[in-house]
């Protein structure tokens, strides 16, 4: 034999052991931590390259935003941190917020904080950033038309420590505190101030761009959160050491913070069943090895996220958007999902069924009982009898129309049942989910093809489109590997489900949906929520999917204090090795 | 007087026979073919015996261990594992060889196109071999495969476009010797065309460079289809192959589902392998060195 076969031969049998055992997959090679460090692991193929507590769209992510508040705490930390959906005023600069009778103002109270180095926090800080992002509204990944800052009319200093929003309307307070006032970062004006809201907005933002000097950078150096920036390179690697200076309530538990980037999940379970991650995670495949990790010492604990799993439909696809259309079909579709086996046996039983637009991984006074019930239970045979009885007939295993008048507008005789999904691709779950999917759908008679794509590549292809436009060829789209929606604290649908909503993919349109989300921002009863969960639990904008938990979580024994943050935010400040 | 030697007439062998007795003298040869049309029964003849369902699945019963009624267990959504074997075989199968023969006739066109035009046709057409090595054929079937829908027509066509470089190369060589043999400069003198030349005499005697090349190329292209297929890029579900199931059941490596691993793992391995002994059994054969 050839040298050169020799080689590639030896090649196949390596490279074969190699996809048998591992794959190829790159580490960050650290070592363990001590009782004053802790290795934390980043989520597999995420590097931090944002410091900024101002998110724009390139650099939208919950990690950078966890990040950038243990370095500048939020006015309201109003997360999940405390075993709860509540306000944190532990780990927020603000101490109260008082609502005026009418709901269409409040105001804020500061504590007695101080930057890190020793000026007092004010009023000015905050209104330093409220200038920023109304000047700057457009560029902000938080802006959504119509919300903060466009329907915050006012910002009045009463003096250092207080001072008053006024709204355009009437709000439900909760809902203003959760998904409003809790995206304020009081920023240090006398050290970021460069004139005009404009040319700071460039400033920052030019200089935020320059990862290499996020430990260096003067500017980066004022701070107000329990901890400062010890190193931060551009591969990914963070570390955080504690901030003295830090007066607010959550003191550092554990003085330095390594945060450790990954290529993949798997060279991240490696690093895990190596010892050198303290707070890593696992898939939910791997469930069945939690032993071997209780072996070595670690507790695995399932972090669910305040979030829901969903396949949007393409409403104004060409080919099948008249079918999604129709009620009957979206309910067949929906009948023919069987989300408590798919909860049970393909996530392991780290997900749960969800049937409407809020999350039920967690009890909350949101939640209608319409959704809780499960208004159209797993049936392929119901399914099949919704379609036939509205002129379906089954033809070589594919539901066709044969009868246009029944089947509905716009849906001509001959039209065949089949739907493509695009589908993020690298996970095994995600792909025995869909193959599940697709084998129910076909006992209904539905044909159901499936394409992946890396998360990124999906939600490119599957924009918000119109039936003339080339993109629009996408009909079904799947991102929810973690969970597709993770809500701020107060689970609303503006942008998901009302008309045009930033996050309406699928186009979906329903004036009486969006009357009631937008009874949901501005009433302050939870039963405006309830009414939307109802509406859109029968309705089935999207097909609705078991939630995953946002990851299985393994920790080493000993590391406590704390809660794991359904927002899917963490809170290094709060982590402490209790033993 | 003059003594007149007289010898016994040799009967001539014709090469073949020369050459299919040097490859069944090769032991490794023959066991790799024997292999190869072991698996081919298996993947294509196998369901016929074992018939299972792969097109639905079966979330009642998921990774079942070996037993009675799944002889090689069951994955994670259900489907019987030995069927599995035998339906991601028929892919893998299908494309390595179709991709490989692809990949051979691309690369001996180019290659004797090149060899017999010389000069700066032959320069400007090996530049392209060369660019088009230089780039890594995993990077461009990742790009192909991010960009459209992997099926198996597709799969073998995209192979078969980025493996005939080699070929090419292989082809070429042989062709720059061929073209200046007396028998190609007789047909040219007498008028015969360049179209004669090449697929009268320079192909038919490249057939053995150009045979021993497929071999090679069929056993590449299963692994690229396993390498494609192991990173999610292959076919797409309910199909599947080889390096598909193996992707799938990697989770599993440390559950102690071995099932799901070892089988995937040593056909791609056992198939290569046969592959390529065939390869080096077949070059041994048309090797006109130590022949008598």
């Amino acid at each position: 034999m050839s040298p050169a076969r020799t080689r590639l031969l030896a090649g196949a049998v390596v490279c074969a052991g190699t996809l048998v055992l591992a794959g190829c997959s790159g580490s960050s090679g650290t070592s363990s931590a001590s009782k004053d460090s802790i290795n934390y692991a980043l989520p597999a193929n995420f590097t931090p390259n944002w410091i900024l507590p101002i998110g724009t769209a390139a650099h939208l992510n919950t990690n950078n935003i966890s990040i950038a508040n243990t370095l500048w705490e939020p006015l309201i930390a109003y997360d999940g941190s405390t075993g709860k959906i509540a306000w944190n005023k532990a780990g927020s600069i603000a101490a109260a917020a008082d609502f005026a009778a009418d709901n269409k103002s409040v105001k804020i109270t500061l504590g007695d904080r101080h930057w890190s180095d020793g000026k007092p926090i004010t009023s000015k800080d905050v209104e330093f950033w409220f200038d920023l992002i109304k000047a700057n509204k457009a560029q902000w990944a938080g802006y959504n038309p119509g919300k903060a800052p466009d329907n915050w009319t006012s910002f009045k200093a009463d003096d250092d420590t207080h001072f008053t929003i006024t709204f355009d309307k009437a709000y439900s307070p909760q809902w203003m505190l959760a998904n409003e006032l809790s995206l304020i970062n009081p920023l240090p004006q006398h050290v970021w101030d460069k004139g005009t809201p404009k040319a700071t907005w460039t400033y920052l933002n030019n200089a935020a761009k320059n990862i290499g000097g996020y430990a260096t950078n003067p500017l980066w150096k004022t701070i107000s959160g329990p901890y400062r920036v010890k190193s931060f390179s551009t591969a990914g690697k963070v570390v955080l050491t504690a901030n003295k200076k830090y007066d607010g309530g959550e003191k550092p538990g554990i003085p330095t913070v390594n945060l450790l980037p990954f290529t993949t999940a798997d060279a991240e379970k490696n690093a895990l069943r190596s010892g050198t991650v303290d707070y890593g995670y696992i898939e939910a495949t791997d469930l069945d090895q939690k032993d071997s990790f209780t072996a070595r010492g670690y507790e695995v604990k399932p972090w669910s996220g305040w979030a829901i799993t969903y396949m949007p439909y393409n409403f104004n696809n060409p080919a099948m958007g008249a079918v999604f259309k129709q009620l009957y079909a979206r309910q067949a579709v929906q009948r023919s999902i069987d989300q408590t086996t798919l909860a049970k046996v393909v996530f392991n039983g780290t997900a749960v069924p969800g049937y409407g637009p809020v999350p039920q991984a967690q009890s909350s006074d949101f939640l209608s009982s319409t959704q809780k019930d499960n208004p159209y239970p797993f049936s392929t045979s119901a399914a099949k009898s919704l379609l036939t009885s509205h002129g379906w007939a089954e033809q070589g295993g594919v539901m066709t129309c044969t009868d246009s008048a029944k089947c509905g507008e716009g849906v001509a005789k001959g039209t065949k049942f089949e739907m493509t999904v695009l589908s993020q691709s690298g996970s095994t779950v995600t792909d025995n989910m869909m193959s599940a999917i697709q084998s129910s759908l076909a006992k209904t008679g539905i044909k159901f093809s499936i394409k992946t794509a890396p998360v990124n590549s999906v939600l490119s292809q599957t924009p918000q489109c119109t039936a003339s436009q080339s993109i629009c060829k996408w009909q079904l789209s799947f991102f929810g590997t973690a969970g597709s929606w993770y809500f701020n604290a107060f689970p609303t649908g503006d942008s998901l489900f009302q008309t045009k909503g930033g996050s309406n993919f699928g186009n979906y349109s329903d004036p009486a949906v969006d009357k009631l989300i937008t009874a949901s921002t501005t009433s302050s009863s939870n039963q405006a929520v309830q009414e939307y969960s109802a509406a859109l639990a029968k309705d089935l904008p999207v097909i609705w999917l078991p939630e995953p938990d946002y990851q299985i979580s393994v920790m080493k024994n000993g590391l406590g204090g704390f809660s794991q943050d359904s927002l899917a935010n963490f809170h290094p400040a709060q982590w402490k090795w209790t033993s | 007087m003059t003594a007149v030697l007289q010898t016994a007439p040799v009967e001539a062998v014709p090469n073949y026979r020369v050459s299919l007795r040097k490859f069944t003298r090769n032991k490794l040869a023959v066991a790799g073919l024997a292999v190869v049309l072991l698996f081919l029964l298996f993947c294509f003849v196998g369901p016929l015996l074992h018939s299972t369902d792969q097109t639905h699945t079966d979330l009642g019963q998921v990774n079942l261990a070996p037993g009675g009624a799944h002889w090689l267990g069951t994955d994670a959504v259900g489907h019987d594992e030995l069927g599995r074997l035998m339906y991601g075989g028929k892919v893998s199968l299908l494309v390595g060889l179709a991709a490989g023969i692809l990949a051979t006739v691309i690369g001996t066109l180019w290659g004797a196109a090149a060899g017999y035009a010389g000069g700066w046709v032959d320069a400007v057409m090996m530049r392209v071999v060369d660019a088009g090595i230089a780039i890594p054929a995993l990077f461009i079937l990742l790009v192909v495969s991010a960009i459209t829908t992997p099926d198996t027509a597709g799969l073998i066509l995209v192979l078969g476009l980025v493996s005939w470089l080699v070929p090419s190369r292989l082809v070429r060589a042989e062709t720059l010797t061929l073209k200046s043999r007396d028998y190609v400069l007789t047909l040219r003198a007498t008028g015969g065309t360049h179209t004669r030349a090449i697929t009268r005499h320079i192909l038919p005697n490249s057939v053995s460079t150009i045979v021993v090349a497929a071999t090679f190329q069929v056993a590449d292209a299963i692994l690229l289809v396993a390498y494609v297929s192991y990173l999610g890029l292959g076919v797409q579900p309910p199909k599947t192959d080889w390096g598909g199931m193996l992707s799938a059941g990697l989770t599993a490596a440390y559950s102690g589902r071995w099932w799901l691993i070892v089988p995937p793992g040593l056909a791609i391995i056992l198939v290569v392998c046969a592959f390529n002994a065939i390869g080096d059994g077949l070059r041994d054969a048309f090797d006109v060195r130590g022949r008598g």
